[in-house]
């Protein structure tokens, strides 16, 4: 069990329902002196959506990687559809139904629309297993249509296309597949209103359809209560916070986070946190008192800087 | 796409490609180099040609089969080893070792046949060997996480040093080759006159399908575009990298035969093959393939090797001095380079790339 990193701190303990998909208990996981995650409990419902927050940091990357096999934690253990779940790469997770779209996109710059959408779903000829680019794009843009997304052209680099249009890409490539349980690390980062509109339906239209589940990583809580059944928040590497979104608000998560900056402020001071008087709150000014000046912040926030180096991850 | 520019290329040192320039100011020929200008191999094509047309002005000896045959043995190696260089030049990496592997194989394979296997056994069995040679190249950048900068330049000098103790510094003559007669064994494996031109052909057309058409070149692009991205898609990155330096071994190992054959010895010259080595990477990145990975031709590589084949050629017969071709060669590359990224700019303008 993980100690406590202030006094008063709430940990989730391991919780369950009949119907879950997704089960992960005490999974912990370090990068050197790094603690990234302590003791993380959680479970997901089928069909359901559920929000994961946290700050910069926290390491919300961290746990979807372990979740989608790219990473594997130090301890823990994880159930999915009722088996022990212990992926060994990104593929075995795919086979067992677990898919995701990753912060960076995981996108091919040179290559093509549809053979980013079909990267590691080629289809092939037969007898002579080349690459079957027609009926790839076929199928792109047959995917790319029931999603919604418009791209007008399938067979330009994807380099050639905007931020927004990448990203609906990285998407559509995920749930296209076969996945019943997809992972989408900040799925609106790169979008603007509109594009992350689409996205935010396409989630919707998921969730109704009741077959698969989702575990969609957000900064905006605007975007969590609106998409997501339920709300799990990271601090200090345990799931501080787990509540249905109906019974949460903006102004709850935003006093959590206003919560949370004063305490890490305090501790860059000296001060021990819970007992003391807050003689800083007043003349800093990081210790935001005005909960939708936090939530701008936060919605504008830099992407995730992840513990772990990228070229580091590669080599894995 | 790439592929289909294969049956034009190696006539384009012969009479019908140089003629289909003249009228290029046509409707269809317009369209024709508008197109031809799309392809990656492109701009190093139009070099190549402004080159051949160049020399074939200038020196009336130039145009001939004499010359033509004189430019395999020159052009053939190089474009073998080369298409072997672009899958590993794609994925992001660099092998130096081909020229010392290309060195090392002859021997190799001397040493096997002396154990008193048959030709073609001893032959695969070099083979097989070679390929290791590349698997370790590829292990200890994949797995060992060695810039293979370094990795393969260790490998180089773990290799040239391997020759001259494995030969005690002296020539060999090759097995299966004869000075007086040509063996068939000998005919078939680089003796032939067009022997390395239908090799280097073979291995061209075999390996450009591969890198435009498999799953394999997929990934191999993938791995050079975006390491990282590539592996969190599923990607096998390390595997992909491994089986591309061992390509790139093999092929280095089997054109150090085919060349120990053609001329019937071999000589443990480190500083020979390291030339080689540098003219194989030139040929590989004048023919567009990317330092930086994500995109190779193994078509262009070929391009790029008669390139310096159609340069050193039409220098020779020009009758520029023996000790002034290295100086030409270089400033022809740099102009020639120049020209290519001019030509690439309008072929990237053209809206496709």
């Amino acid at each position: 069990m993980a100690e406590p990193a202030f006094a008063g701190e709430k940990i989730v303990a391991p919780t369950s329902a009949p119907d879950d998909v997704l089960r992960v208990e005490h999974i912990a996981k370090r990068f050197g002196p790094t603690v990234a995650l302590r003791d993380i409990n959680m479970h997901l419902r089928k069909g359901e959506v559920l929000g994961l927050l946290g700050d910069n940091g926290a390491g919300k990357s961290t746990l979807i990687k372990i979740l989608c096999g790219f990473q594997k934690q130090d301890s823990g253990e994880m159930w999915l559809k009722g088996g022990p779940y212990q992926p060994k790469s990104v593929d075995d997770a795919r086979t067992h139904g677990v898919d995701t779209v990753f912060q960076d996109l995981a996108l091919i710059d040179q290559l093509s629309v549809f053979h980013n959408l079909f990267l590691r779903r080629e289809r092939l000829h037969r007898p002579i297993p080349f690459l079957n680019n027609h009926l790839m794009k076929r199928d792109a843009r047959k995917a790319l249509d029931e999603i919604g997304i418009d791209i007008p052209q399938i067979d330009v680099p994807v380099a050639r296309l905007s931020g927004g249009q990448r990203q609906a890409i990285a998407v559509a490539r995920t749930i296209s597949g076969d996945a019943d349980i997809i992972l989408l690390d900040e799925p609106l980062a790169a979008m603007g209103a509109k594009e992350g509109g689409q996205i935010l339906d396409l989630i919707d239209r998921l969730k109704d359809e009741g077959t698969v589940s989702v575990i969609m990583i957000l900064h905006n809580f605007v975007h969590v209560l609106a998409s997501c059944d339920r709300v799990n928040l990271i601090q200090d590497g345990v799931i501080g916070l787990d509540k249905p979104t109906s019974e949460t608000s903006v102004e709850e998560l935003t006093e959590i986070v206003v919560e949370e900056y004063r305490r890490a402020r305090l501790a860059a001071h000296g001060g021990n946190g819970a007992g003391v008087a807050d003689p800083l709150a007043a003349a800093d000014p990081l210790v935001v008192t005005d909960p939708a000046d936090v939530v701008e912040r936060l919605t504008a926030a830099d992407p995730e800087t992840t513990t772990d180096s990228p070229a580091d991850s590669a080599r894995e | 796409m790439a592929v289909k520019s294969t049956s034009g290329a190696p006539a384009s040192s012969t009479p019908p490609q140089g003629q289909a320039s003249k009228p290029a100011r046509g409707g269809v020929a317009g369209g024709l180099l508008k197109r031809l200008l799309t392809l990656r191999e492109g701009s190093i094509i139009v070099v190549t040609l402004i080159t051949l047309i160049y020399f074939s002005a200038t020196t009336s000896a130039f145009f001939s089969v004499g010359s033509f045959k004189a430019l395999l043995p020159y052009f053939c190696p190089l474009a073998i080893l080369a298409a072997g260089q672009v899958f590993v030049m794609t994925t992001g990496e660099i092998d130096l070792s081909i020229g010392a592997v290309y060195l090392i194989s002859p021997f190799i394979f001397y040493k096997i046949v002396g154990l008193g296997i048959p030709l073609i056994p001893s032959l695969i069995l070099t083979l097989l060997i070679v390929m290791v040679l590349g698997a370790i190249n590829g292990l200890f950048v994949a797995y060992v996480g060695i810039a293979s900068f370094v990795a393969t330049l260790g490998m180089l000098f773990v290799l040239d040093g391997a020759t001259l103790v494995m030969s005690h510094s002296t020539p060999i003559t090759m097995p299966g080759t004869s000075i007086l007669t040509k063996t068939t064994f000998a005919r078939f494996f680089g003796a032939g006159t067009y022997s390395e031109l239908v090799w280097a052909l073979g291995i061209v057309i075999v390996l450009q399908a591969v890198l435009s058409f498999s799953r394999w070149g997929l990934y191999t692009v993938a791995v050079g575009g975006n390491r990282l991205g590539a592996a969190e898609a599923g990607v096998n990155v390390r595997l992909v990298l491994v089986r591309n330096f061992i390509v790139c071994a093999t092929t280095a190992g089997f054109v150090g035969i085919l060349e120990a054959v053609r001329v019937s010895t071999a000589t443990p010259d480190p500083s020979g093959s390291n030339q080689i080595l540098l003219q194989a990477v030139a040929a590989v990145i004048i023919g567009g393939t990317l330092m930086t990975g994500g995109a190779g031709t193994v078509v262009g590589a070929l391009i790029g090797a008669l390139f310096l084949g159609i340069l050193t050629e039409g220098l020779t017969i020009k009758g520029v001095s023996a000790n002034y071709d290295y100086l030409y060669l270089g400033v022809a590359i740099l102009i020639a380079m120049t020209v290519n990224v001019y030509v690439q700019r309008v072929r990237t303008g053209s809206g496709r790339g």
